[in-house]
């Protein structure tokens, strides 16, 4: 894959910048091309790397902290008997 | 919705909908209420009052579309007209001049932060779930359904009423905002260059 052929490229021509990039792969938005091209540019760009690190990480931790932990046992029955109640 | 004479459900296909549908998404509907409410019982009626919700207005569910986003966007929606009217919470703006606040911003901000993965390590108490909560709520919200949730762009702007740039941006926003307050952690935590 030459570098010409950036599969992040604008249809404007306007070159794409590290951010654009990564914001692009970070936000699940990213084509299977792309994630191999960015996979490989990061082998060359320190920033992109430390950046996807870092984020990557933060994702991590709010994957294992941010997870509101149990539903309230009675929440589900509530629902359940309001909806038989007015089916 | 009501009073319509073509149904596309019998009652008990409702109920089946609604049962194999919408109550798998329970544990996501919660800790979403949660995370808007920041209250335990103020999620609970969020929760309660949306699957009310979702299963009267059941007839404008598409079967074999996205439940778990169609109940997200109920959600955001009655916290915004039940839940944010009810509250006295004294500063709270308008959606659209937020909007044109933060769009206006620094949205090309260059990679800068200075928060290092070696402090990150060590926040393995509320650090993270405390300065998620510290964000702005529509900011919370973004990274919520994009980072926990893993809805895509055209999700969350179905969701959140708002153009797909709209959402690039705020998200964008939002993480720059997250790391600040990792940072701000950081540096209690000692870390001096976080
Ligand atoms: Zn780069």
């Amino acid at each position: 894959m030459s570098h010409l052929d950036n599969p992040f490229s604008k249809p404007s021509g306007e070159k794409v910048t590290c951010l654009e990039m990564l914001q692009v792969i970070l936000d699940g938005e990213a084509t299977e091309e792309q994630h191999l091209y960015f996979k490989k540019h990061m082998d060359a760009c320190m920033p992109c790397y430390k950046s996807f690190e870092l984020d990557m990480q933060i994702r991590q931790l709010i994957k294992s902290k941010c997870c509101g932990g149990q539903v309230p046992e009675d929440l589900v029955d509530r629902i359940k008997s309001q909806v038989n109640s007015i089916s | 919705m009501e009073g319509s004479s073509r149904s596309q459900y019998s009652e008990k296909e409702k109920l089946t909908v609604f049962n194999n549908e919408f109550l798998p998404h329970i544990n996501s509907m919660y800790n979403f209420g949660y995370r808007l409410t920041l209250d335990e019982d103020d999620a609970k009626d969020l929760v309660q009052d949306t699957y009310m919700k979702a299963y009267r207005f059941i007839e404008s569910f598409q079967k074999g579309t996205n439940a778990k986003a169609w109940l997200f966007r109920i959600l955001k929606n009655s916290f915004i007209n039940d839940y944010r009217k009810k509250s006295k919470e004294p500063n709270k703006v308008d959606y659209q001049e937020v909007e044109s606040y933060y769009n206006s911003d620094d949205v090309d901000r260059q990679i800068t932060t200075d928060l290092r993965v070696e402090a990150l390590q060590n926040m393995i108490g509320d650090e993270i779930s405390n300065a998620l909560n510290a964000l702005d709520v529509d900011f919370r919200t973004v990274i919520i359904l994009a980072d926990l949730e893993g809805f895509k762009y055209d999700e969350m702007a179905k969701i959140l009423d708002i153009p797909i740039g709209t959402v690039r941006s705020r998200l964008h926003r939002a993480r720059n905002l997250l790391k600040d307050k990792l940072s701000e952690y950081a540096k209690k935590m000692g870390y001096k260059n976080a």
